[in-house]
């Protein structure tokens, strides 16, 4: 078992990697100071992941919307008691979530660590699925997807995705729905388990108050070694084009949001990452509170303070998103067009993006601060095929140019979408 | 860590944490004022366009420049309610001088802004600047109305709102829109006038070093303050309904809320606490269970003390033909507490929980901040381990009288229209 310590050049802070003899990837963190401890225990398996197969399977499955998400909430059954009582014995915070990508098992804990450690690699191992315990989760998660349809910043998104992407299952929400969900059962759990909780799919990545040796010792005790089975997951072809540009939905809302998503080319690896930071600088490029765009729509009312964007990034899909709330989003929109045009037209000034990016690598320092981020930023590299610290290097090798390209090659009106929740007086 | 505070002016405290483990510095200045519906609004106004220029920095978009090439320094205002008090603020944040790679002394450009923001607005002739205010007034108005975006945070407002009728903590921190509305510039920048020279003010300079450069700009700028302090009453309990009230709205909600207000008497609040958390804080309390877990409810039902108000508030995402059902559940809930129905897992695991969050306290500069902020406030002033004490000294027999003195006061319900059918 080799050990591999990744250090920032820029910050000094480190973390070691380890390739577990069972299959598992492994990233800690000790950091000293600290009282707490997070510890997230994730599997690439998101709700993008409806069709599968293994290197010995000869036909692909294709599983209910929504099935990632219900057995993230069902392995938290054991046999014979529910995890959270097992963390109740030690004091742990347990939880878990489901993205698009990936479903994370995590604690955080300022005593008893170890003991915590043993319970999350011990039930993420262990699967124990009924039909009387699948029954009763169909109500619960019922009503997770009935207050996640009340809640309109979830539903702008969705029916965004939805308005942008032809086939690709990121379109679909999460959680499913009641009538999708109502196709699951304890069988269809077990075999996407036994598919995608295999550790060579899986991570492990401990911050805090810790020490490596600890943590490997209890990885030692409590993996499973497993055999590598060749998962492939298969995504639909999906063109480059939008579905529709525009979207409007209705809801009990006190002011209208909106978002203007743009569907960019998708990428991986480190090419990703590099495309990422770049649509992050040029995001903040477009909605700085200095830009004149932003200062023109805020101070005419168009806008708030609430404006703002974000890259949102996985396996075959990639997109940047505007949001905020608008009385008038088509102006918003219109506006960050024009401003769009005008960067391509003109170039983009050097201090500004010398100084976007002086801003984007404070955040990530601010990031180092704390262990809950130090815990999330490892696991999340590692899920994209990068290392940790890859984004401070990456962000100071970028060059304005590259920013510039982004902008011109990837923010085309013909693949924007606007999204807007009105309220029902409209 | 070291952690030590200093009144540097008549009711303004300076308390200053430093702890080496971090990379940034943080500054938070709290005003602390009584929530009044007639200066809610204006305070809130005051406040928070401080945080939209300065009289150097005198337009938005130069104050962000100026702050993004700080490595993206945050500054920021806030408005919140504790009980009867309003309280407002300015908190900033920024990386420290050894992590700025040009060598910029980021914490003494910090120091000036967060001076010029508080001491040296953006103010012409007796008003902020138009712009400003402007651009704070449309952030101010929109985060009233967008209020019901947010369909649990809503019902829990709407549930104080009942709950404290007749009391100040019945009132947004906010006030209402029309007051916003009703606010000029000259009113916001007098509201501000009067919260700098008669609130008390409590201020936290969270930082990996010492830096005296921090309380001697403070120190410096409220001297020449005309300074006439007011007291705060921050825990008034407030009274019980004879009858339980019943108030629900209708929307067009696909999930019901129930909000359920109990009130009590009792001032063992670390009691009040142990039981909260059994009863409804965690995922194995009594409310998870067997009101979500048992009986498939819900995907929510927690419950939360308000104990500057004696109240405690229990709150679920329902179905509309599940309501009586689910409020069944939590009152029998509640009963087998109050029979003495806690077992010493129970107990231990509360306990547990407890220490959890007490140790985690000091992992982040805001979570010191508000720790001891709180604990100013209750008067009472214990580090996170004594407190821990408090709560282990507590036995099962408080929790079951605390149970005992919560009642049962009023009831909002979010209703969907399946409640016409």
């Amino acid at each position: 078992m080799e050990k591999n310590i990744l250090t920032s050049p820029v910050t000094g802070d480190s973390c070691i990697h380890v390739k577990h003899k069972s299959g598992l990837d492994i990233y800690i963190c000790e950091m000293p100071g600290f009282s707490s401890v997070e510890a997230l225990f994730g599997t690439k398996y998101g709700s993008v992941n409806t069709m599968f197969r293994m290197r010995d399977d000869k036909d692909y499955t294709t599983v209910p919307e929504g099935i990632a998400h219900f057995l993230e909430h069902k392995l938290f059954e054991n046999e014979d008691c529910d995890v959270f009582e097992l963390y109740a014995k030690t004091g742990a915070c347990g939880n878990a979530f489901t993205s698009f990508d990936k479903t994370c098992y995590l604690f955080s804990c300022s005593k008893n660590y170890q003991e915590s450690l043993k319970i999350l690699l011990d039930f993420v191992q262990k699967p124990y699925f009924t039909k009387e315990s699948v029954d009763k989760e169909q109500g619960i998660i019922g009503q997770e997807i009935k207050m996640t349809n009340d809640n309109p910043e979830w539903r702008v998104f969705f029916n965004m995705l939805r308005c942008m992407y032809h086939n690709h299952p990121v379109k679909i929400d999460i959680a499913g729905t009641v009538e999708s969900i109502a196709e699951i059962d304890a069988d269809l759990l077990y075999k996407c388990y036994y598919t995608f909780y295999n550790l060579n799919n899986m991570v492990l990545s401990v911050a805090g108050n810790i020490t490596a040796d600890e943590v490997l010792a209890i990885c030692d005790e409590c993996l499973k070694p497993c055999e590598d089975k060749g998962l492939e997951s298969v995504f639909p072809d999906e063109p480059e084009t939008i579905v529709q540009s525009e979207i409007y939905e209705k809801q009990e809302v006190g002011t209208p949001i909106f978002h203007i998503g743009y569907k960019c080319r998708p990428a991986s690896g480190e090419e990703r990452l590099r495309k990422s930071m770049a649509a992050s600088v040029a995001s903040s490029l477009l909605t700085d509170a200095s830009s004149e765009m932003f200062r023109r729509l805020l101070i005419e009312g168009t806008i708030n303070s609430s404006f703002g964007s974000e890259v949102f990034v996985g396996d075959g899909f990639f997109s940047v998103i505007f949001s905020g709330e608008s009385a008038d989003p088509e102006k918003v929109r219109d506006s960050l067009c024009e401003e769009v045009d005008r960067i391509v037209r003109e170039g983009i000034s050097e201090k500004d993006f010398q100084r976007i990016r002086k801003s984007a690598y404070g955040l990530m320092v601010r990031d180092l601060n704390n262990v809950e981020s130090v815990a999330n930023l490892m696991i999340n590299a590692h899920m994209e095929g990068v290392s940790p610290y890859d984004a401070v290097n990456v962000l100071s090798e970028m060059k304005c140019s590259d920013v510039y390209e982004f902008i011109r090659s990837e923010l085309c009106r013909d693949r924007q979408v606007l999204s807007v929740i009105e309220g029902t007086d409209k | 860590m070291n952690c030590s505070r200093k009144e540097i002016a008549a009711n303004v405290g300076f308390s200053t944490i430093i702890d080496p483990k971090f990379k940034t510095a943080s500054l938070t200045l709290r005003f602390i004022t009584k929530l009044d519906s007639r200066t809610a609004a204006p305070n809130s106004l005051g406040v928070g366009t401080l945080s939209a220029s300065n009289s150097r920095l005198t337009t938005l978009a130069r104050l962000n420049e100026r702050l993004s090439s700080l490595y993206g320094a945050a500054l920021s205002t806030f408005t919140r309610k504790r009980g009867d008090v309003q309280i407002l603020g300015l908190t900033a944040s920024w990386i420290t001088r050894r992590y700025a790679f040009d060598g910029e002394n980021v914490d003494s450009e910090m120091l000036a802004i967060i001076r010029d923001c508080l001491f040296a607005p953006n103010v012409k002739d007796g008003e902020f600047d138009a712009e400003s205010f402007a651009i704070t007034k449309k952030d101010l108005l929109d985060r009233i109305d967008s209020e019901l975006n947010n369909k649990r945070g809503y019902a829990l407002s709407r549930a104080a709102e009942i709950a404290f009728r007749g009391e100040p903590a019945e009132f947004s921190c906010y006030g209402t829109k029309e007051a916003a509305a009703a606010v000029t510039s000259a009113e916001a920048y007098e509201a501000y006038k009067e919260l700098i020279r008669t609130s008390r003010i409590e201020i936290f300079y969270i930082a990996p070093e010492e830096n005296p450069e921090a309380e001697e700009m403070l120190r410096s700028c409220i001297s020449e303050l005309d300074r006439q302090p007011q007291d705060c009453v921050f825990r008034s309990k407030s009274p019980v309904r004879e009858k339980v009230e019943e108030v629900s709205d209708k929307f067009d909600v696909l999930q019901c809320k129930m909000v359920m207000n109990f009130k009590s008497d009792s001032d063992d609040m670390a009691a009040m606490k142990l039981f909260s958390t059994i009863f409804g804080e965690t995922p194995v309390s009594k409310l998870f269970m067997n009101v979500r877990e048992k009986l498939s409810l819900c995907y929510y039902c927690a419950c939360r003390t308000v104990a500057s108000k004696g109240a405690l508030m229990v709150d679920i995402g329902v179905e509309y033909a599940n309501i009586d059902k689910a409020r069944d559940e939590i009152l029998r809930q509640l009963d087998e507490i109050r029979n003495g129905n806690i077992t010493d897992e129970e107990l231990q695991s509360a306990m547990m929980s407890l220490d959890n969050a007490l140790t985690q306290i000091g992992d982040t500069p805001s979570s010191y901040s508000g720790w001891y902020f709180e604990r100013l406030c209750d008067g009472k002033m214990v580090t996170p381990m004594e407190q821990l004490e408090i709560y282990k000294n507590v036995t099962k027999e408080r929790i079951i009288e605390a149970a005992g003195t919560l009642t049962l006061d009023s009831v909002y319900l979010m209703l969907s229209k399946e409640a016409d059918k």
